[in-house]
């Protein structure tokens, strides 16, 4: 009987244990932010007309306000300059550490990799996006020899596009491509450090690609580039070049 | 002797005097840096609400903070591309809108050159023609450098660097604008959802983030700003609101709306997240317990319609749940093996 108590207190105490354990090692109550870091209204909409409408064509004056809408009906048009509703402390930036990607002189199936970071400083809300797009595949000034773009490893599981990110480790593997790390940087490399894919190429008619994009607040954001380039034994002996856009926008 | 030792005096000084220079200009050689480029354009968006036959003239200010270069600029039209903001630029000009430069001694498309720590107003002249139909019209003004020679003979890839600004133009003679918002998508992206009954139902840890998503379609014309709110109200009275910011929602296209104030997470160090997973338009932090119920109240501006939508949620703190479970298990077998 005695024992039988003790067994039950053991366990009543067992039980409290884990259930405080467990209780006070629940992550913290944070309360809502109601002070965002993220954004700082500088002003309200400018909307003061009233009245309900039931036409789908509503005046300048309900989007704008009634002082806009006359200074429309007076200058013909109305201009907004910058994000209206956000302090914008950021302005937008865009820059490259190095523009001249040099891989000196090439040896067949030895894989070369050269490295340049894109910087982007952006304030407004909305994303901002950094594409790129070749003006053509590597080629010689005259034209007549060109270095193909990636295919990576090859195969069923490991050919890349300019869509797909694959492994490129082979030195079999020959071509021109590109990878991005740091941030905001596309999913498909964020996982896997061998991961490359061949720019897409203006002459094919192929869209440019999204190499950085985020829809935050952003300053300093930073991603290293990385082109890589490995010829075959039978590549002609030339010097090749090509011309890489990088164009980056903010949101609207 | 002393004439010997005098020449030796001299010829040691001037050894050390020539070391000396040749060391103060080796270790004060300034580094060999890559060319790099580092352009600002302001202001990054621009909105014009104009009636045809009219132009305006707008003064950018573009800046160089990298190296020495040659720009040049250029206006290009754009579709939003994706619910976020993105846009997709077009390859030729079109459309009635004309752009020029103001500028004495710069065209559109010209190349000019700008130092390092320079800037340069641009002023864009933008012309609506008579007779230019009513809607909207979207361009990007972007500059972009003239890229120099590659290092010769050597392989190169040479990049080039171009930045834009948006400007988003809305024709109407009589000063009408289309508006036709409606709400495409709202929604807690919750880990757990159950089916019953045709209903879905959101279940919620009671410590987790929850994202939240609402996406807005412009069937309209013209562009449109969102006003209003996204209202938690929770089974206790308490309650939330969160303001949506009036961000463009372009014609004829859906937007993913942002709420402030919105919690923040470390996407880098927290991947399987569900706010890390889908883009979110304000991810709620707090403990949860019950029923909670998420609604919307949207205009276009004053006079537009209000629309509406809500959606609700079960909060439980299923991992404690869990836990509790476990340890009564755990007893229950412990006292039954002690029995027997």
């Amino acid at each position: 009987m005695k024992s039988m108590k003790n067994q039950i207190k053991i366990t009543f105490f067992f039980v409290i244990f884990i259930f405080s354990f467990l209780f006070f090692n629940l992550s913290d109550v944070v309360a809502i932010n109601m002070d965002s870091s993220r954004y700082r209204i500088q002003f309200g909409n400018i909307n003061i007309a009233g009245g309900n409408k039931t036409s789908e064509n509503y005046k300048l004056a309900d989007t704008l306000g009634q002082t806009a809408a006359g200074k429309f009906q007076s200058d013909g048009y109305i201009v907004k300059a910058g994000f209206q509703y956000i302090h914008s402390i950021i302005p937008f930036r865009f820059s490259i550490s190095n523009i001249d990607i040099n891989f000196g002189s090439l040896i067949a199936s030895t894989p070369v990799t050269q490295t340049t970071t894109l910087t982007v400083y952006f304030g407004g809300a909305g994303e901002y996006q950094v594409t790129a797009i070749e003006e053509g595949p590597l080629r010689t000034l005259d034209d007549a020899n060109n270095i193909p773009d990636t295919n990576c490893d090859g195969g069923e599981e490991d050919t890349c596009n300019e869509d797909w990110a694959k492994p490129w480790t082979l030195n079999s593997a020959y071509g021109f491509g590109y990878r991005t790390d740091g941030d905001d940087v596309p999913q498909a490399f964020a996982t896997e450090s061998s991961h490359f894919r061949p720019f897409p190429d203006r002459t094919s008619a192929e869209p440019p690609a999204v190499v950085m994009n985020s829809a935050d607040v952003g300053k300093n954001r930073q991603s290293t580039f990385t082109f890589k380039i490995n010829v075959s034994p039978i590549q002609t002996a030339g010097t090749y070049q090509t011309v890489i856009n990088f164009v980056a926008t903010p949101s609207f | 002797m002393k004439n010997d030792n005098l020449k030796l005096k001299k010829t040691f000084l001037i050894f050390f005097f020539v070391i000396y220079i040749f060391s103060l200009l080796i270790f004060n050689l300034s580094e060999a840096n890559a060319q790099q480029v580092s352009l600002t354009i302001s202001p990054p968006l621009l909105e014009l609400f104009i009636k045809p036959g009219k132009s305006v003239l707008i003064a950018y200010n573009l800046e160089n903070l990298g190296d020495p270069a040659i720009l040049s600029t250029k206006v290009l039209p754009f579709v939003p591309q994706g619910n976020q903001g993105g846009i997709k630029i077009k390859e030729e000009f079109a459309g009635p809108i004309r752009f020029y430069l103001d500028n004495a001694n710069l065209k559109l498309d010209d190349p000019f050159f700008l130092k390092t720590k320079d800037s340069q107003q641009l002023l864009l002249r933008i012309r609506v023609p008579e007779g230019t139909p009513n809607g909207d019209y979207y361009y990007t003004l972007l500059t972009e450098t003239k890229h120099s020679k590659g290092t010769e003979g050597t392989t190169s890839s040479l990049a080039k660097a171009t930045i834009g600004a948006n400007i988003l133009i809305t024709v109407t003679e009589s000063g009408q604008v289309d508006i036709k918002g409606k709400v495409a998508f709202f929604d807690v992206t919750s880990r757990y959802k159950l089916k019953l009954f045709g209903q879905i139902f959101n279940f919620i840890e009671s410590t987790d983030k929850v994202p939240v998503v609402l996406i807005l379609e412009n069937q309209g014309k013209n562009l449109i700003k969102p006003q209003g709110e996204i209202d938690l109200l929770g089974n206790f009275g308490e309650r939330a609101k969160f303001e949506i910011l009036p961000q463009n929602i372009l014609a004829e296209s859906q937007r993913l709306t942002q709420a402030t104030p919105s919690a923040e997470i470390d996407c880098n160090n927290n991947r399987k997240e569900q706010a890390c997973l889908f883009p979110t338009s304000l991810v709620l932090s707090g403990f949860f317990l019950g029923k909670y119920r998420l609604s919307t109240s949207i205009n276009f501006g004053e006079g537009t319609p209000n629309i509406f939508a809500y959606v609700t949620f079960y909060a439980m703190p299923l991992k404690f749940i869990l836990a509790i479970l476990s340890s009564i298990t755990i007893v229950v077998f412990i006292v039954k093996r002690v029995r027997e």
